[in-house]
């Protein structure tokens, strides 16, 4: 994916319908970021290219905007005291090596299997590692929201990691814990490997945080943005050294995002922890199912199926309208229950 | 230091204890033990507020601020003495603590039997110049803090400016400004689209180009959105704003000890 460009690339012409169509997904985009640390990213790449935009260009244009939008938003969130920063920049650096080990990856099975198996490859992985990792947050989002007692920090398995002393151990103050760096490495390893594969390693990075090393939601959803930074830092600066970058596009999609990264993040100090996990679910979840419509396309690509041609057409535009379906319920589950909250408190705070 | 030639009346008048402080607000266990104690050994109190930055580059806000966050705190000062029929005069200098305290403790003047400093201000820069013993006050129920400077804010009724709050307005003027600016960063990209493409493009040590660009729109932009939110008053939560999530608590092995809420004097003469 970071080969060098051959290929004399194509800078679309911009109209007043792609302008406004970049803003807003990069608006509702930038909003879920803010709140659950990654994601957006999915829907900017697919919807550029459907613009018009050749795909080398659309996959480093979206990597360009994505550091800022995780600059701004963990700097947001750092002012809240969520972000760990130690946490953030030793998993960013694993995952950046994750990512060049996932393009080595993508490039063998690139050889092997020619465009379609590779193509094929992504969606298994992307429903193999939604619908797991997705169920299994949302059973945990929905068992939290249920129980009333005290809620225990950490799922057994990270206690049980973070007894184990293995040198070199490390201490992160503001994530409140203390774990040997053999655990955080492969958590980091596998984000970066999850991002070069499907662009958002946010749904390994927060989960494996919560559940493996053993932070809270919210801490281990503001960590991801200083992960993502790091991994996206380093992505454009090989993508732009190759001249594939789309400034215009880049910095449209950017005035959106950074309305929606300050609101997401204003949007974590009004909700309880579950629904960070709740919200992330959802989305991962009907992400899972927008790919199953983009795989006939591509076993139709391989010879396994012989669907018709419009058939098919009308299944890749189906994916892509559930993929920006998910990312619209998430978008609007943050902002009901931002404001909600806050007209909540409000009152609270009126009365007394 | 001749105190002997100074006339009678001087040296007969009442000791004070000199109270001082570089917030607006005076911390309430600081004004307590110092009523305490005034009551006690018959003296009046004498409480300086310092302004420690008059020159504070901000249009002269922090000053504003300050001079209403004094005139309250020392409204409070006194509700508390007179309760205990305790006299409080005040004073308000700017400048350094250290030298601000030599002046109050001028032979000259009141006759200043000891010190006692509010928190935020360190103890070395006093006892450095002060002819008198110092003394801070150490307070378990309130730990020392910038969240603590306007702790007794609810004794005065709403809306009274306080000095770590930013107001509306300045949202609205960042909004304006960083808004401006970013509207320029982009009508100069995009009017200049055909040049910015060559160059951005041309890949090699150009790439440093569009990332310092985007680097620039993250600050300008940034801070555009975030002062916009603030200025139609979408903040973070009042109430959970300083929750970092749940804290984990170790268990204690032994009983808890007995907590001592009393104010009390810390001796650094």
């Amino acid at each position: 994916m970071h080969g060098p460009v051959t290929e004399v690339l194509q800078f679309i012409d911009l109209n007043a319908y792609s302008v406004l169509f970049l803003f807003l997904v990069g608006f509702i985009g930038g909003l879920v970021s803010g709140f659950i640390g990654s994601g957006g990213a999915f829907v900017l790449t697919p919807g550029m290219m459907s613009l018009g935009v050749p795909g080398t260009v659309a996959v480093a244009s979206n990597m360009c905007h994505k550091f800022p939008k995780a600059l701004v938003g963990a700097i947001k969130r750092f002012k809240y005291g969520q972000v760990d920063i130690k946490l953030g920049l030793i998993m960013g650096v694993f995952a950046e090596i994750g990512v060049q080990i996932g393009i080595m990856v993508q490039r063998s099975i690139l050889e092997k299997f020619g465009q379609a198996g590779s193509n094929l490859y992504v969606s298994f992985i992307f429903v193999v590692v939604l619908v797991t990792v997705g169920s299994f947050v949302m059973r945990d989002a929905i068992k939290m929201k249920k129980s009333t007692g005290p809620v225990k920090v950490g799922t057994a398995l990270a206690r049980r990691l973070q007894q184990i002393e293995l040198w070199p151990m490390i201490t992160f103050k503001t994530a409140n814990l203390r774990i040997s760096m053999w655990f955080l490495v492969p958590v980091a390893l596998a984000t970066g490997m999850l991002a070069a594969t499907i662009a958002v390693g946010g749904f390994i990075g927060v989960p494996g945080l919560m559940y493996i090393i053993g932070a809270t939601s919210i801490v281990a959803s503001a960590t991801e943005l200083v992960i993502a930074f790091v991994m996206g830092l380093g992505g454009t600066l090989i993508w732009a050294y190759y001249g594939s970058v789309d400034i215009r596009l880049v910095m449209i999609i950017l005035a959106g995002s950074l309305f929606g990264v300050q609101l997401g993040a204003i949007g974590t100090t009004y909700v309880k922890d579950y629904m960070i996990k709740y919200v992330m679910a959802v989305i991962m979840l009907i992400v899972a199912v927008s790919r199953f419509f983009a795989i006939p396309k591509y076993l139709n690509e391989l010879h396994v199926t012989s669907l018709s041609e419009t058939s098919v057409s009308l299944m890749t535009r189906i994916s892509f309208g559930v993929m920006c379906f998910a990312l619209l319920t998430g978008a609007t589950i943050i902002l009901v229950n931002l404001f909600k909250a806050r007209s909540l408190e409000r009152a609270v705070l009126a009365r007394g | 230091m001749q105190t002997d030639n100074l006339p009678e009346s001087i040296q007969r008048k009442t000791p004070f204890i000199l109270v001082v402080t570089r917030n607006g607000h005076m911390s309430e266990p600081v004004m307590d033990y110092a009523v305490n104690v005034a009551e006690r050994m018959h003296c009046s109190i004498l409480a300086a507020h310092i302004n420690t930055l008059p020159f504070y580059r901000d249009g002269g806000r922090r000053s504003n601020l300050f001079t209403t966050a004094m005139q309250e705190s020392a409204a409070m000062f006194e509700a508390k003495a007179a309760a205990k029929g305790v006299g409080v005069e005040h004073a308000s200098d700017s400048g350094k603590i250290g030298k601000a305290v030599k002046r109050l403790c001028h032979p000259g003047g009141r006759r200043i039997e000891f010190v006692v400093v509010d928190q935020g201000i360190k103890l070395d820069e006093v006892t450095a110049q002060s002819p008198v013993p110092v003394f801070t006050v150490n307070s378990p129920k309130y730990k020392a803090g910038l969240q603590r400077k306007t702790s007794h804010s609810h004794f005065f009724q709403k809306g009274v400016h306080r000095m770590s709050t930013a107001t509306r307005k300045r949202h609205v003027q960042n909004t304006f400004i960083f808004g401006g600016l970013t509207a320029a960063l982009y009508a100069a990209v995009f009017t200049s689209q055909e040049a910015v493409m060559t160059y951005f493009t041309k890949g090699g040590i150009y790439a440093a180009l569009p990332v310092a660009l985007v680097f620039a729109v993250s600050y300008f932009h940034g801070n555009f959105t975030s002062s916009f939110w603030s200025a139609l008053g979408i903040e973070s939560s009042k109430t959970t704003a300083t929750r970092t999530a749940e804290i984990r608590v170790e268990k204690p092995v032994t009983a808890p000890a007995r907590k001592d809420t009393r104010p009390r004097a810390e001796v650094n003469a």
